[in-house]
């Protein structure tokens, strides 16, 4: 033992020597560069285990073993950002580990309190890299200074876009799921409101239909479907008033499967609260109307998960040889997901272990793309048809932010 | 890399809870790792200091494109060293992979598969597979015979819990016939019907088919084992959820729900019931109760992906890839192999696999 010991000491002063420090460096560079010519996943997955197991069998505290498990993960995402990866989420405080001894607890919360603040202090350190944290999670179970400092953190970098840094925090992915569910069902009982209300309310009859084209053809001025109050309609008015309602035809008949039909109902969302509404006045109907409950298809629960407006889930790494999920990423680590179990304690782990983990990925990704055909394909039709509309999405969803 | 002396400094700081340095100091510290933000976009720029970075834009042109080539050249390099490593393992566990097929055969003897699990300290109560349906014409044949073996494999070992995902669903449309070829694979196992487990094969949202009663002999007492077979594809995944979104949405419209009554607890009881409780066509038969969680995850892939299992129940699986240790780019599917089921109960129970039962 004692002789290992010496060798280990040995060795890392060789490693800290300044020379041996530059060409690993230089290395890592040269590694990272590499990794970016060849695909590179869009959305990787952290969970980070093993801190207490690292501290206990090195004989030092477990809060030490989070501090050092914090210094792997800034190596990580500097190799992640560095390499094109946009974004990285990590799975740092489960809804369970409230259950652990308080003095851990504390000092984890402590410590995210310490580092988000630091963080807060940086702010255009992060706006010049375009490093946007958000954190995901039931944040009413935080107490209210961790509260602040997630707050303030968030805002600050809520502007900047290009790489997202999500942090699951008092998190867990049943929680999140129901929350999709339940924020679902709400924005479908609050009724529909005013010129859709009309269009709602006939349900598409073919008498409405038929008005319709009379009332097209004839340019006439008789609105009985629109009794509610827009007695002025003209002809001029028309055109104004048929946009919403083929919005929402697509909204009802497209809902199941196409992806364009989602689509719009995602951006109806979206623009809906910055006054995309519809100009006239309010019109109220005589009993509440709500959207048909057949709209909601996978990709509106898909929109109120907490990952929303984030590439579908390439990769989902664990460490420390655990081999479940936990409640993490459960919906999101859906079809194509590459999940990887590494026999690594979380502080250990550097780049030498996700280099292969990204060599392989590589690897299959190009594979498929040259042949389409083969079993086992990663990006083939069903990636293209599937997460393209995902892909879509996120390219839309930052239109829409730069609107 | 971060240097040895900065890491000191600041491990320093955190474990004074961030009051040793002030920000400008901490800046100062970062300021020589941090990229140039315009070449953040195209490439890393190896840490220059400002009178470097004020150098290297006028050189760009040529120094880009050394760079780039660098890269590109790294890229394939590593590429090749680790594609012979791919394939050098590969043909190591191909060669493992053989020598456990032999040595563990279960050569349809029930008792030699109950013997190779003897030892183990834990057994999943319920197991769930992943399986893929190839692409060759007789494909559902040769998943219905593989859906067969692992029926009989986890009957003989004492699963009685076994759920088979296959994506496309095509398992459902013919749970009859599926019924047939598991108690014909039994018999092979087993012998005569009277030794058989009681089958019982169901899918959500489908009536249970059980194989017929037998008839009250006086051995009805060896007659108490049982097998669940539950049948899952890509529809009673994400799917499910959006359903169940749809009837609470509609519940909530007419005033039956309020949405605060959506706990974590009533989605686990709705989605538990789904693959638990089948349509029973005879109120007589006793619930089958299955446990919805499953314990274990046997992916037979060449890579660990859940291709579209559904998600709720995967919380604490533990999941095992038959080929994960190949870093699987052989390009088709696993073949569902004895010995891979067995590696992978030998895992969950955390022993290790050796040479020689």
């Amino acid at each position: 033992m004692p002789g290992s010991l010496h060798m280990s000491r040995l060795r890392n002063w060789f490693l800290a020597s300044p020379p041996a420090e530059y060409a690993i460096t230089g290395l890592k560079e040269l590694l990272i560069g590499a990794l970016k010519q060849g695909p590179v996943p869009q959305h990787v997955a952290f969970v980070m285990d093993g801190n207490r197991r690292f501290a206990r069998s090195h004989g030092i505290e477990t809060v030490e073993g989070h501090n050092l498990g914090f210094e792997a993960l800034a190596r990580i995402l500097e190799v992640c950002y560095k390499s094109g990866v946009k974004v990285v989420t990590i799975y740092a405080f489960s809804i369970e580990n409230f259950k652990r001894s308080k003095f851990e607890v504390d000092a984890l919360m402590e410590m995210a309190k310490v580092k988000l603040s630091q963080m807060a202090q940086h702010g255009d350190l992060l706006d010049r890299y375009g490093a946007k944290v958000r954190v995901l999670g039931r944040l009413d179970m935080l107490k209210p200074d961790v509260l602040e400092a997630v707050n303030k953190a968030v805002d600050m970098t809520s502007r900047n876009g290009d790489r997202v840094l999500n942090i699951c925090f008092p998190y867990t992915s049943r929680d999140e799921i129901t929350s999709a569910i339940r924020d679902t069902v709400e924005d479908y009982t609050t009724p529909i409101q005013q010129g859709r209300t009309a269009a709602a309310a006939s349900r598409f009859s073919e008498s409405h239909i038929a008005h319709n084209i009379r009332a097209q053809t004839l340019g006439s001025t008789t609105h009985e479907a629109h009794s509610d109050s827009e007695s002025t309609s003209g002809s001029s008015g028309q055109d104004d008033d048929t946009f919403p309602r083929h919005d929402y035809s697509d909204r009802v008949y497209g809902s199941m499967s196409s992806c364009s039909s989602s689509t719009t109902l995602h951006l109806g969302n979206q623009q809906d609260p910055k006054g995309g509404s519809p100009p006239r006045p309010a019109a109220e109907a005589d009993s509440p109307v709500y959207i048909s409950p057949e709209t909601i298809s996978r990709q509106t629960l898909n929109d109120h998960m907490l990952t929303k407006g984030t590439p579908p889930l390439d990769i989902l790494i664990r460490t420390s040889g655990v081999e479940r999920l936990s409640d993490f990423m459960l919906w999101q680590t859906h079809e194509n997901t590459e999940i990887v179990f590494l026999n690594v304690m979380w502080p250990e782990f550097d780049l030498w272990h996700f280099l292969p983990v990204m060599l392989g990925w590589q690897r299959r990704i190009s594979k498929s793309r040259q042949d389409p055909n083969a079993e086992g394909n990663f990006a083939g039709d069903a990636k293209l048809s599937e997460e393209g509309s995902d892909a879509m999405l996120w390219s839309q969803g930052g239109k829409v932010k730069d609107i | 890399m971060v240097s040895q002396r900065d890491r000191e400094i600041l491990r320093d700081d955190l474990r004074a809870r961030g009051t040793k340095l002030s920000a400008a100091e901490r800046e100062s510290l970062l300021k020589g790792y941090l990229p140039d933000p315009a070449e953040l976009g195209t490439k890393p720029a190896p840490q220059p200091t400002a009178s470097e970075r004020r150098k290297a834009q006028r050189k760009t042109p040529i120094r880009t494109f050394l760079k780039s080539q660098t890269h590109y050249l790294a890229y394939a390099f590593t590429h090749i060293i680790f594609g012979i490593v791919v394939r050098l393992l590969q043909a190591y566990h191909a060669v493992v992979d053989r020598i456990f097929a032999i040595v563990y055969h279960h050569h349809r003897t029930p008792e030699l598969i109950r013997k190779d699990v003897k030892n183990l300290k834990r057994l999943p109560q319920h197991l769930s597979t992943i399986l893929t349906l190839r692409k060759e014409d007789d494909a559902l044949a040769v998943l219905m015979d593989e859906v067969a073996e692992l029926a009989a494999w986890s009957s003989c070992s004492g699963i009685s819990q076994l759920s088979v995902y296959e994506k496309s669903g095509v398992l459902k449309s013919c749970i009859p016939t599926l019924h047939q070829i598991i108690t014909t694979k039994l018999a092979s196992y087993y012998g005569t019907p009277s030794h058989q487990p009681i089958l019982q094969v169901f899918a959500p949202h489908h009536p249970v088919h059980r194989s017929a009663p037998i008839s009250n002999t006086t051995d009805n007492t060896a007659q108490h084992q049982t097998l669940t077979i539950l049948l899952l594809s890509s529809t009673d995944g994400r799917e499910t959820l959006v359903d169940l979104t749809k009837t609470l949405a509609e519940m909530s419209q007419n005033g039956k729900l309020s949405p605060e009554d959506i706990t974590p607890d009533l989605v686990d009881a709705e989605i538990s019931e789904i693959t638990t409780q089948p349509l029973s066509m005879d109120p007589s038969l006793p619930d089958t109760v299955l446990k919805p969680e499953p314990d274990l995850l046997l992916v037979f892939g060449p890579f660990l992906k859940l291709d579209g299992y559904p998600p709720w129940q995967l919380r604490l699986t533990e999941m095992y890839c038959t080929g994960g240790r190949s870093h699987g780019l052989s390009g088709d599917g696993e073949a569902v192999e004895y010995q891979g089921y067995m590696r992978g109960l030998w895992h969950f129970a955390g022993a290790q696999m050796r040479f020689g039962r």
